[in-house]
């Protein structure tokens, strides 16, 4: 039987720590599942670390996954973080290459999405963008037969909503 | 007063209960050795690291203490690796202490530097390296909790040599502040309860399955209330055997690929099913689809990844095995099971008739044998193959822990160096170990730590000159291509053990009878070579891939 996998994100507080990052990671690929993005910085707590964590897994992936990390050691708390119930954005930096001829349209789809100019020279551009994985993919997508040289992403970080 | 990071390590771990250590010395852990000399812990210098660890866990699981082995940063680390991961797969609670290079030269690739921390981030519990002696106590301390609390596992400590040799005044120490888990709780338990004891007591074939967990969490007394409160069969898994005395009426024998036909056809048979301590590994439950098929599955346990991990639990229950059954027990009613009772009883005569000699043949027989002879409490080790299999079938424990054996690791060697452990844990109790040729070569070094020290265990050799289990696997699902399975009989076990100077005899597994007798009355170390059939097999077996019902009884022509 093949399951059915969609994307799922996973919020944790971890001890801020050297080596907690291959606790939890090695959780992940024991399990052999794999991790799609992965973003981790210092809470107001500077003892405490959030890590944001997306996977592309079927549906025992949320159970297996959190029941093994709620046991280590240095893991505060694990939750999964639904779309519907939750902010999610992710950062993007792009490097595009300024052709002559494609200039204007560059220029128009930056208008477009709203991205910010962050670096520009007579050829090259860096532009930043912020928002939900769908959007970010949809300028990555229009901008790459534009001239995308690289591109840096973040991964999703999210918080859930509350009253 | 300044103490040494050594000192306050020794210090910690005396306060923590230790009064023994097992241990290998390399550059890297000797301030741990001079603080050794004087000290009230006795240190036992093992002839290989893995047999420190597997001392080490030989002595937490006769003991119920916590084992400690000790070895030197990189080789003597790495060589504790098979011992930590036995444990871990069997959660017994030990700690290994691991020596380590300075901390300046951390991540340099120094002589003997290893990242042991890393080496075992999936065989341990939890690891530390200490960087700082002010936190040397604390951490230790911390240690001992985590090895032991909830379900026990291995914790490793790494200890850079610097920092044992640093001093620091007792003033200067710091205290370990374990981040706050949110708990999320495992839901109402009380309702859990109510309504297991609700499908138990409408069951009408119901079974108990007892895994190691009952041992670990110290509930023999309560699992054999309740079995006999509610009148109700039960079997283990082979982590489980002991559990409960071996001649509880109530008892079907362990189950699985090696285990009781008995068992295995009654699990498939049964409408409720109470699992408690066990994960239900595929040893224990062979194809998870057509295991125990009829019943509604109750599963009681103090991890939460081991229920529903390998068969989902119809009715699960997160918590200490002893507080639940304490809380359990008072639900259970007496309802009349005659008609289920009877029923295993006819299955029992027929079984019992096509496994005489528990499927064992001689060897099975002179296991016995040597138990008889022996006084009543003695522990028994067992090594891995065919020999592990006769020896649990075959031995009948009366009390808790005295039956060792390495059942999720199934590791090769255990026996001896994890018999020595239960001796030095529990000094006025008999030990035996029963080990195959195989298995006996993989530590044999060991015979010179039992030499030394003079430990009066007794040591059975199983010879029959092969690896008799991979044999029997190759004659019965590779159409008897035997391959890379003979170990022949050059080496005389007997001279040997008599060079390492132990007292030792052979005798032929058809008649012991004054062999047996000369061991038993033997005070101090002694081997027994038993000399045995290379075909003598263990059966019933499950092939691979087949369900516990479809055991065989001998080869398919
Ligand atoms: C360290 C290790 N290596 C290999 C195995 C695989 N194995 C399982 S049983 C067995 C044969 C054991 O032979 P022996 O010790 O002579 O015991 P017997 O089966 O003959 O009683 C082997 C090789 C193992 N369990 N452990």
């Amino acid at each position: 039987m093949v399951m059915a996998e969609e994307e799922h994100i996973i919020s944790m507080l971890v001890n801020n720590k050297p080596g907690v990052l291959s606790r939890v990671s090695g959780v992940f690929g024991r399990l052999g599942y794999n991790i799609k993005s992965l973003c981790v910085a210092e809470t107001m707590d500077s003892e405490v670390s959030r890590i944001t964590l997306s996977s592309v897994a079927n549906s025992h992936f949320t159970e297996k996954v959190t029941k093994q990390l709620r046991k280590l050691v240095d893991v505060i708390d694990v939750t999964e973080l639904k779309p519907a119930t939750s902010v999610e954005r992710e950062m993007t930096l792009i490097g595009l290459r300024l052709h002559k001829e494609k200039r204007a349209e560059i220029m128009r789809a930056i208008d477009m999405f709203g991205c910010n100019v962050r670096y520009m020279s007579d050829t090259y551009c860096i532009l930043e963008c912020v928002g939900e994985t769908e959007k970010t993919e949809t300028i990555i997508n229009y901008l790459k037969p534009l001239g995308i040289e690289e591109i840096a992403r973040t991964g999703i970080i999210a918080l859930p909503q509350k009253n | 007063m300044k103490k040494s990071g050594a000192e306050i390590l020794l210090e910690t771990l005396h306060d923590a209960g230790v009064d023994a250590i097992f241990g290998y010395p390399g550059a890297n852990t000797l301030p741990i050795h001079d603080g050794l000399r004087s000290g009230p812990i006795r240190h036992f210098l093992m002839r290989h690291e893995q047999a420190a660890a597997h001392a080490a866990d030989g002595y937490a699981r006769a003991t119920g203490k916590v084992g400690v082995c000790l070895a030197t940063s990189g080789p003597g680390a790495t060589n504790l690796v098979t011992g930590i991961a036995t444990a871990y797969m069997d959660s017994t609670p030990i700690i290994a202490l691991t020596g380590q290079v300075t901390t300046n030269l951390l991540g340099s690739d120094a002589f003997q530097e290893t990242d042991i921390i890393g080496i075992t981030l999936p065989i341990t519990k939890h690891s530390f390296l200490v960087r700082d002696v002010r936190d040397m106590r604390a951490t230790i301390q911390e240690a001992f909790k985590l090895t032991t609390c909830s379900r026990p596992g291995p914790v490793l400590v790494d200890l850079p040599r610097n920092i044992l040799a640093e001093a620091c005044a007792t003033d200067e120490e710091r205290t370990y502040q374990a981040a706050p888990k949110i708990n999320n709780g495992p839901g109402n338990r009380n309702d859990q309860l109510n309504n297991i004891a609700r499908a138990l007591n409408q069951s009408e074939r119901p079974v108990i399955i007892i895994g190691g967990g009952v041992k670990l969490s110290n509930a023999c007394r309560e699992i054999t209330d309740l079995i006999e409160k509610g009148h109700i069969p039960f079997v283990t898994t082979m982590m489980g055997v002991g559990s409960v005395h071996a001649a509880n009426g109530y008892n079907l024998g362990f189950i699985g690929t090696h285990g009781f036909e008995l068992s295995n056809r009654i699990v498939h048979q049964a409408d409720f099913i109470l699992a408690i301590g066990t994960r239900f590994s595929d040893r224990s439950t062979s194809i998870v689809e057509e295991f125990a098929p009829l019943a509604t599955i109750a599963q009681i346990d103090i991890d939460p990844t081991s229920v529903g991990k390998n068969i989902k639990a119809d009715l699960p229950l997160i918590g200490d095995i002893r507080k639940t059954l304490e809380k359990l027990i008072p639900l259970i009613e007496a309802p009349d099971r005659s008609g289920w009772l009877a029923r295993i009883r006819k299955e029992r005569e027929t079984t019992d008739e096509r496994n005489c000699n528990k499927g064992c043949g001689a060897p099975g027989r002179f296991i016995s044998m040597v138990q008889e002879a022996m006084p009543a409490e003695t522990t028994a080790v067992t090594d891995v193959g065919l020999n592990q299999i006769w020896t649990v079938r075959s031995w009948q424990p009366s009390i808790p822990r005295s039956l060792l054996t390495s059942g999720g690791m199934g590791t090769m060697g255990f026996s001896v160096p994890a018999a020595i452990g239960a001796k030095v844990g529990v000094p006025d109790r008999d030990v035996v170990a029963f080990s195959g040729d195989g298995g006996f070569f993989m530590n044999i070094q060991e015979l010179a730590t039992i030499s030394y020290y003079q430990i009066p265990i007794k040591i059975v050799v199983f010879n029959n000159s092969h690896l008799g289990m991979i044999r029997q696997i190759q004659d019965l699902f590779y159409g008897n291509r035997l391959s890379s399975c003979e170990l022949g009989n050059h080496a005389d076990i007997v001279a040997i053990a008599k060079g390492f100077g132990l007292n030792a005899d052979r005798v032929a597994v058809e008649t012991p009878e004054e062999g047996i007798s000369k061991m038993a009355s033997s005070t101090g170390p002694y081997l027994l070579e038993v000399t045995v059939d290379p075909e003598n097999y263990v059966y019933p077996i499950i092939p691979p891939g087949r369900s516990n019902l479809e055991m065989i009884f001998g080869r398919s022509d």
